[in-house]
């Protein structure tokens, strides 16, 4: 892995090509899912940042300072195709019983539901919606083919459990954030994508490739 | 016909994807917004023909700016280009006044075809 900056592999018109095929891809996602839970997605404007791996850790940190971050949820999934890596949707502590609600109406909660498993659940199925949505048109946008593994998440655990076993410091991240509105339900969410290096190079090739199609 | 055409999107990139669809022979005359609230502006000091209207921006949104060009211009030609193809989102559009929806990223064909569709309209207004 070289010590190469961000800056130098990719240029900053790149970067807001990759935001705007990204901010499209993050708004078929949010109709696939209303679609799947028949409510209203309000978006908010997605910024798109790129980082080294290692760095993730201390942005994220920053980023989320209103969340708990001994009490985060993650769902995470890993593609394939010419562009591969792995996708992370990170939720504040609560982000899962408010969503459950989505689906059952109901806002309170007791001790004793057993609600933990429906909240792994309910993670599992937004985000495999909101990953596969958003990763699959990126990749459909840029003329690639994905496939995904199973998603996998963690429930209210500390982000310091994501850092030591899922981030590979060689990766580089894109970090894309937004916050997302359920009707009423103010759910914010973080997405980001980590991929390698090579993965840039064919990257940058297909961002040139898809703006060629509006060269006068 | 169509003299003027407003693009309104806070992604310069999108700007110049939906400017290289619109044909240059035809010398239209072109003006761009990044946002809501500059897009409202832009549309009473040039008065366009057709406005081309992203939804998610800053400082106000698609949504909020169709409503104030319509309720500013009945008339007015709005299409909204969005990736968010909600059915709530589109009628929502609709129901602002939107002439038409049309999905991000766009096709030449699709501009130049909605375009063809606003000059129809325009025409049948005499």
């Amino acid at each position: 892995m070289s010590n190469n900056n961000v800056k130098d592999l990719i240029t900053s018109s790149e970067t807001d090509l990759l935001q705007e095929i990204m901010n499209i891809a993050f708004g078929r996602a949010a109709s696939d899912l209303a679609e799947f839970i028949d409510i209203f997605v309000i978006l908010s404007v997605p910024q798109i940042k790129l980082l080294r791996a290692y760095d993730l850790p201390t942005y994220i940190n920053n980023e989320i300072m209103d969340y708990d971050q001994d009490k985060v949820s993650v769902v995470e999934q890993s593609f394939w195709g010419k562009f591969k890596g792995n996708a992370f949707l990170v939720f504040p502590s609560g982000a899962g019983k408010r969503m459950i609600s989505l689906f059952d109406g109901r806002d309170e909660f007791f001790e004793s539901d057993p609600s933990h498993e429906l909240e792994k659940e309910t993670f599992l199925e937004i985000g495999n919606i909101l990953i596969g949505a958003c990763i699959g048109k990126l990749a459909e946008l840029l003329g690639d083919v994905t496939t995904y593994s199973p998603p996998r998440v963690m429930v209210e655990k500390s982000l310091h459990v994501l850092y030591e076993n899922l981030l590979d410091p060689d990766s580089m991240a894109i970090v894309l954030r937004t916050v997302f509105e359920f009707n009423d339900k103010n759910i914010s969410g973080y997405m980001f994508v980590l991929t390698k290096e090579e993965s840039f190079g064919w990257l940058k090739n297909a961002l040139h490739k898809f703006l060629e199609q509006y060269d006068d | 016909m169509i003299k003027k055409i407003l693009i309104v999107d806070d992604s310069p990139i999108s700007v110049k994807i939906i400017s290289s669809c619109i044909p240059k022979d035809v010398g239209y005359e072109l003006f761009d917004a990044g946002d809501g609230k500059v897009a409202v502006e832009k549309y009473m000091q040039n008065k366009p023909d057709l406005t081309f209207m992203d939804l998610t921006m800053p400082v106000m949104n698609g949504f909020q700016a169709l409503e104030e060009i319509i309720k500013y211009d009945p008339k007015a030609i709005v299409i909204i280009l969005t990736a968010d193809v909600q059915i709530k989102a589109v009628a929502k559009a609709h129901e602002l006044g939107a002439f038409s929806v049309l999905k991000k990223p766009p096709s030449k064909e699709a501009i130049l075809a909605a375009i063809k569709e606003a000059d129809a309209a325009l025409a049948s207004r005499g």
